[in-house]
């Protein structure tokens, strides 16, 4: 398969794998390669048609700079879902750079072109690192408070450098290599040769582990954590980026112009991008030109009826999420087969990759290495007891006043399973949620492997070796199943942003190991059919195996599962029995917390129960089952 | 002194116009989470629908119930009209997008609010108009030495009316539990046997006649209103609703004076033209502090 079709059916475009009953002909074989060409020959021919005139050429050209912009927005707002309502302000610093530098010290346009980008960056940096970690609406309101402030500190001058309301005039036009670009047609072609650079890039970025992990923080921000993806490095990394992309639609923008002012980066501006992205469709690239075609074009054409061309604008905004919710042109996971994860060198037969993903033993066994599977963890500082994988001192966790989890020694036996249980609102999945990094204990100390893990964050704990599954799933539920898996192997890869876009030999063979590994557990949980559906539709029970295999990906030490067997009817939960006495074979060690008493004393090596966040009994499954304070905690005391 | 308490009385006057349209924002959002990016235009025009009224027939309203019947009636009339239009709008731009997302009700409420900023402008022309002198109380009086107008007085007294009587029916009437219950969950509120679609209409009914009441009251105020003056209050309204805690029918009151005032005193005593730098500054300053608002609960997630 030539590389441009794969890219062409990884945004959407191409034909599916054509299965072996179809006839290869010449047309579904070069599909993908005509489908380039004959786009790149429309857009090549557009400003040579007949009564083509300069204004429409230029139209073209605001559709490419909306485009550009589109794009850069869909990366924070359609791949990570952060409400970005201030976009504008990386697009505003990029134009400003470029005019201010032009005009002043005279910097070429096309030096300042990566300049913008980088000034974009580094600004998009600096103004959101900060507040990041705000939820929905309220980084929401935050982002268009920075888009504010940047159109209004533009219209106050400052120091002399923007030029108030009025802004900057007399900014030069680029020159390639002495090709001075002046013309509409240059233009034309300048901008949109830059977009197909980007576009190239950004389809890479998406079928990357960036892209994925991205996804994965769109679809469940927890979850994500909890699979070992850095949820705060990669939500700025997608500002960033989308900042330097905005950045060079401003520089664009400004060279064109030959003018800037503050009038152009309102905060009608930013929710137009908005629109852009949704009209498309969220993460759709091809979408993002539709969606800015629509909205540079629509009122153009309407330009007969004057002011109302707006009203008509708001009307069909309304209309189109009414009849078309998802978008002009929204982005197909299912149907593309694996091949639609676009990465290279896989088998013929989607099979074949199974046996690839069977992992080495050795790096399954608990050892104190400096070096896990490209993780470097800290050196050993702690003394564990003898045997001991995973051991709590005196956890506890307060409430306000209410004290969750109290004092709790839990200790983990390598190699063996081990069960909390206790009545409900014990305090188990608390302290689950305090061993795993979600909620950082009041008191005490959790050390794991010889290492004092209390307080770290969730994906380095993963990264340590330690996965959970939740109470009530967590998945990511519109990504198909291989990619709910590949998130499993995350936190082991190492390859960035540049290895991604350039596809490096290294990066390349580590997406492979992602897959088959994914493949590999995949089959496991006996879901490999199941590998292209989405995982919302998988029944429930299929549902939790998907989770277990999730878990099993990231290849921990210790596996966590909350309630495996809770949903499961007796047929069910015996096969679950029967594959997680495998997984200890396997060489993984397992700590559950359960309700259903015949899975827990049926592969339980040692029991630790839990009644208001306190440990009232452990020990072997049978004597626990006799214990007096057990049995009160769960039936109440006799009345003597 | 005297600047201090023009500016404070200025600033009270302001906030209270924040503080109407944030409560209209507030009670959308506690039910339906949904931004109502359109609540500012609705507040526009209601400023529209008092003024046509006032300047009809010679200003017929005026002559024959005074200047202050005629501006009661300018704001009942703003209060029914955008009841009507709040409902309308649910019925046309929300309730067939709900099952689509958030995200698709965002762009929803974005066309909305181009939809009636440009409608306004087909009908009332793109130029500023003006609320006729001859209709505006003006009159001047001293309280306690320092200068205020019969205005000012009228429009902080009926704003804290109105803001109490909103809090009084969400906090301490049946109805009142019957919305915070949907607020908090909508099936489980059905369950129980409330009628969500009751709710709804109450909810986008009043919100918005809210914002109508101040869109005339800031007409009389200023005067001046233009056609797209709903996007800088709805803006100003959702920056108040966010610092004093999305969803909270007092922090939207607390988040909209204190907005007001800051503003205005910023303006007296920094620069006019950094004010709203300063604003978006406190704001963010704020949200890092106390991430979910000055009164919002701290909420942890349940995992």
């Amino acid at each position: 398969m030539g590389i441009t079709e794969s890219m062409l059916k990884r945004v959407g475009l191409g034909a599916n794998k054509p299965s072996g009953d179809q006839p290869v002909t010449f047309w579904s074989k070069n599909r993908g390669w005509l489908l380039l060409a004959v786009t790149g020959a429309l857009f090549a021919a557009y400003p040579f048609l007949p009564f083509m005139t300069d204004y429409w050429i230029d139209v073209a050209f605001f559709v490419g700079v909306y485009a550009l912009l589109g794009l850069s927005l869909n990366i924070v707002l359609g791949e990570v879902g952060l409400f970005d309502l201030g976009h504008t302000a990386f697009y505003a610093v990029g134009a400003y750079v470029t005019a201010i530098l032009n005009t002043t010290l005279h910097v070429p346009i096309i030096v300042l072109l990566p300049l913008s980008a980088l000034v974009a960056a580094g600004f998009a940096y600096l103004v959101t690192s900060p507040v990041i970690h705000l939820k929905g609406d309220y980084l929401c309101i935050v982002t268009i408070g920075i888009g504010e402030i940047v159109r209004l500190t533009m219209t106050n001058n400052p120091f002399n450098l923007t030029g108030g309301p009025n802004g900057i005039n007399g900014i030069g036009g680029p020159n390639l290599f002495g090709l001075a670009i002046n013309s509409s047609t240059q233009f034309y072609f300048y901008t949109w040769i830059i977009i197909g650079i980007i576009i190239f890039c950004l389809v890479r970025l998406q079928h990357s582990r960036i892209g994925r992990a991205w996804n994965y923080i769109r679809e469940d921000e927890t979850a994500a954590e909890a699979s070992g993806v850095d949820v705060r490095s990669y939500k700025l990394l997608a500002f960033v980026l989308g900042a330097a992309l905005a950045g060079v639609a401003g520089n664009i923008y400004a060279s064109k112009q030959m003018s800037v002012s503050p009038q152009s980066f309102t905060f009608i501006e930013s929710s137009l991008l908005f629109c852009i992205v949704l009209l498309g469709g969220l993460g759709s690239i091809p979408g993002c030109i539709l969606g800015a075609a629509v909205v540079v074009v629509f009122p153009e054409v309407f330009r007969q009826f004057a002011s109302y061309r707006l009203l008509f604008f708001g009307l069909a905004l309304m209309l189109m999420m009414i009849f078309r919710p998802g978008g002009i042109w929204p982005r197909k996971r299912e149907g593309t087969g694996l091949d639609g994860l676009g990465i290279r060198g896989l088998p013929k037969k989607d099979e074949d990759l199974i046996p690839l993903g069977k992992p080495d033993p050795s790096i399954l066994k608990p050892a104190s290495r400096a070096v896990v599977r490209g993780v470097k963890l800290p050196p050993v500082t702690v003394a564990m007891d003898e045997g001991m994988l995973l051991q709590t001192h005196g956890a506890t966790l307060k409430f306000g006043g209410l004290t969750a989890v109290n004092n709790f020694d839990l200790n983990v036996r390598t190699g063996k399973i081990t069960s909390l249980i206790g009545p409900n609102g014990a305090g188990k999945t608390t302290l689950f949620n305090m061993i795993t990094g979600i909620y950082k204990p009041t008191s005490g100390q959790i050390d794991f492997l010889g290492r004092d893990i209390t307080g770290l964050k969730p994906h380095t704990i993963v990264s340590y070796g330690i996965a959970r599954t939740f109470q009530n799933i967590r998945l990511f539920p519109s990504l198909t199943c291989i990619e709910n898996i590949m998130s499993g192997p995350h936190c082991h890869a190492r390859s960035g942003t540049w290895a991604a876009v350039m596809h490096t030999i290294a990066e390349v063979r580590e997406e492979r190991d992602i897959v088959a590994t994914a493949a590999y557990r995949l089959d496991q949980v006996g879901l490999w059919k199941y590998r292209n559906e989405l995982a919302k539709n998988l029944p429930y029970g299929k549902q939790r195996y998907l989770e277990i295999a999730r878990a099993l990906a990231t290849a921990p030490h210790l596996l966590i599962l909350d309630e495996p067997s809770s949903g499961l009817n007796d047929k069910e939960s015996e096969d679950l029995m029967v594959l997680l006495q495998a997984l200890v074979k396997e060489g993984f060690t397992l700590l559950l917390i359960e309700h259903h008493m015949q899975v827990v004393m049926g592969i339980s090596d040692c029991i630790a129960v839990m009644d208001m966040g306190q440990k009232i009994a452990e020990g072997l499954p049978k004597d626990v089952y006799n214990n007096q304070r057990v049995i009160e905690a769960y039936l109440g005391k006799e009345d003597d | 002194m005297a600047t201090f308490f023009e500016q404070l009385i200025n600033g009270l006057t302001i906030g209270s116009f924040y503080a109407l349209v944030a409560l209209g924002y507030s009670m959308v959002y506690g039910v339906m989470k949904l931004i109502n990016f359109a609540h500012g235009d609705l507040f526009a025009l209601g400023s529209y629908l008092g003024y046509t009224l006032l300047i009809a027939s010679s200003s017929w309203v005026t002559v024959h119930f005074g200047l202050w019947g005629g501006m009661a009636i300018a704001m009942l009339f703003a209060f029914v009209g955008i009841g009507l239009a709040g409902v309308l709008m649910e019925r046309i731009a929300y309730r067939p997008v709900y099952p689509a997302g958030r995200l698709s009700l965002v762009v929803s409420a974005l066309g909305m609010s181009i939809f009636l900023q440009n409608g306004i402008m087909a009908i009332w022309g793109s130029r500023p108009q003006a609320y006729p002198a001859a209709v505006v109380p003006s009159t001047r009086f001293s309280l306690l030495g320092l200068p205020v107008t019969t205005l000012q007085v009228v429009i902080l007294l009926l704003s804290f009316t109105l803001m109490l009587v909103i809090w009084f029916i969400v906090e301490k009437t049946t109805f009142g539990a019957a919305i915070r219950a949907t607020a908090l969950d909508r099936s489980t509120a059905t369950l129980m046997g409330i009628d969500v679609r009751v709710v709804i209409f109450f909810i986008f009914a009043l919100g918005p006649a809210l914002g109508g009441i101040a869109g005339v009251m800031n007409g009389m105020y200023y005067r001046a209103i233009s056609f797209n003056m709903g996007w800088t209050y709805g803006l100003k309204a959702f920056t108040a609703t966010i610092l004093g805690g999305i969803g909270n029918i007092p922090g939207a009151m607390i988040g909209g004076l204190l907005l007001g005032l800051m503003e205005s005193l910023f303006a007296g005593y920094v620069s006019g033209a950094w004010k709203n730098v300063f604003v978006f500054v406190i704001l963010i300053a704020v949200l890092l502090w106390r991430p979910t608002g000055l009164l919002g609960e701290k909420t942890a997630e349940k995992v």
